[in-house]
């Protein structure tokens, strides 16, 4: 049985799906969250990126930033560029609806992609924190999208540099089927001191 | 005897006392068993009768099974008034559920681990280790020990020792008739090397026979594992803490990751793929399904209660 389990895991990894599809798959698995674990999304997301030196690097930063400019007129985005200690520039965008934000992150993705730097590209995180508490900095959860395994998987930091992987697994158990998840715990990397 | 949680293999925990006690114990149990039934082969006793005494000598084994483990493990019966925390999660589990309160036990060792075992609901034992209870907080320790109660209402020790008893009776019975066989074959005046194929066939058989009932005893108690998972998240409604109580159990290989994503990609130790997880033959010949397995069906079950 695990071996066939295996040989249809494989098949499924090969199955021809783009970045931008897992990414809009959030936008119905993120009401399954709000109903079933009270999570909200803070309208905070962000896109890390390996930063390199040069003019295509910095060409392309200029289009990303051109780009969200110009959108602000069809879309209520906020944007702003940071790079973190780890040498990662971190496209981060603020918004109020769901879908203002997968589409401002996922056209951020796709024209990094199309100027060649996809194997720079990290991850997308998402911020969620709960309904009833949504100031209290203690609950933020975040649900993680890595562009190297093409899944997403939960990040709940608690405390200094420890997660609640009960929460962790509760968003798991929650959107498991809706999103491509990474059910393997042991790449659910963390990403601390988030600068944003 | 029923162990309920995987042991950490020994290079990432160090106490292995535990685990070598038990083993050692139960080897001499079962070379005693040998070299009693060998004696018995030798003063002449028929196969029935050798059986009969084997089938008598697992059924002791179960009858007593409390005994022998609180005996083996070196685990001492404890009240309440020594451990009142562990009794009051014990009754609260009871309580909800109309079970009969077995007997607790305490093993004084940083391994974290518990198992339960008996002859029935009413005389079984619970043994939980010190390292467990340090480890688990409250609500994960109450998913621990409820698995282990339905480990008891399942008469699990039982079903096992049935399974062992009938594969035992099979054993004896076939090999019984093979020998009647021979014996007719040389009545029947056959030469050498027919009777050396005979041999040859009788022990390929009996290996057989011994194989296929050892990855059954195998499937039924994983199989038992499961359904006691599936029984303690019932009884608490919080499979998640089972889960995660299986996750700090396991320890170190299993846990999910502390290092920043930026820093394992920066050592490229990222694109490393882990070489087969858990390979199939060694899943064949465990008496418990791997951790992820259950922490992921623990899982399901936590998503189909929201």
């Amino acid at each position: 049985m695990n071996f066939f389990r295996k040989f249809r895991k494989g098949y499924n990894n090969n199955k021809p799906g783009t970045d931008s599809d897992a990414i809009f798959s959030l936008s119905s698995a993120y009401i399954t969250l709000e109903t079933k674990l009270g999570l909200k999304s803070t309208g905070r997301c962000a896109l890390s990126l390996k930063s390199v030196d040069g003019m295509h690097f910095t060409e392309m930063k200029a289009d990303i930033q051109r780009f969200l400019n110009i959108g602000k007129s069809d879309v209520e985005l906020s944007n702003r560029l940071v790079v973190d200690s780890y040498g990662y520039l971190w496209v981060i965008l603020e918004g109020k609806s769901m879908g203002d934000i997968l589409a401002g992150i996922s056209a951020v993705g796709d024209t990094i992609q199309e100027k060649g730097f996809t194997n720079q590209l990290l991850v997308a995180i998402f911020e969620f924190n709960y309904k009833e508490k949504p100031n209290n900095g203690d609950s933020i959860q975040y649900l993680v999208y890595n562009y190297k395994f093409n899944k997403f998987y939960p990040f709940v930091p608690f405390g200094q540099k420890t997660r609640n992987s009960e929460n962790e697994m509760k968003i798991m158990a929650t959107i498991v089927d809706e999103v491509p998840f990474e059910k393997d715990m042991t790449l659910w990397y963390p990403l601390w001191d988030l600068p944003f | 005897m029923y162990l309920s949680i995987p042991k950490t293999p020994s290079w990432q925990r160090r106490d292995t006392g535990l685990t070598a006690r038990m083993i050692l114990s139960f080897a001499i149990l079962a070379l005693l068993y040998l070299v009693f039934l060998s004696a018995l082969v030798y003063v002449g006793f028929d196969f029935v009768t050798i059986t009969v005494i084997a089938s008598i000598m697992i059924l002791a084994q179960w009858y007593f099974s409390d005994k022998i483990v609180l005996w083996s493990s070196g685990a001492k019966k404890v009240t309440r008034e020594q451990f009142p925390e562990l009794h009051d999660i014990i009754e609260r589990v009871i309580a909800r559920n109309s079970l009969p309160k077995p007997k607790i036990a305490v093993i004084n060792t940083n391994m974290p681990n518990a198992f339960a075992t008996g002859k029935g609901p009413r005389s079984s034992v619970v043994v939980v280790t010190t390292g467990l209870m340090d480890l688990l907080d409250t609500e994960e320790l109450e998913g621990v020990l409820a698995h282990e109660l339905t480990h008891i209402r399942n008469r699990d020790v039982l079903v096992l020792t049935l399974v062992s008893l009938f594969s035992t009776v099979a054993w004896y019975l076939m090999q019984f008739g093979f020998y009647g066989g021979m014996g007719y074959g040389y009545g029947g005046g056959r030469d050498r090397n027919n009777n050396g194929g005979a041999l040859i066939i009788v022990i390929v058989v009996a290996m057989l026979t011994w194989v296929i009932s050892f990855l059954i005893i195998r499937a039924i108690s994983r199989y038992r594992e499961f359904a006691a998972d599936r029984g303690s998240a019932q009884m608490t409604g919080k499979p998640v803490k089972l889960a995660n109580a299986l996750m700090k159990i396991s320890g170190g290989m299993r846990q999910v990751p502390t290092k920043d994503l930026r820093q394992v990609e920066g050592l490229n130790a990222f694109f490393i793929v882990p070489a087969l997880s858990g390979s199939t033959i060694g899943n064949l010949f465990s008496t418990h399904p791997p951790v992820e397995k259950r922490i992921q069906k623990l899982m399901e079950m936590e998503a189909s209660m929201g």
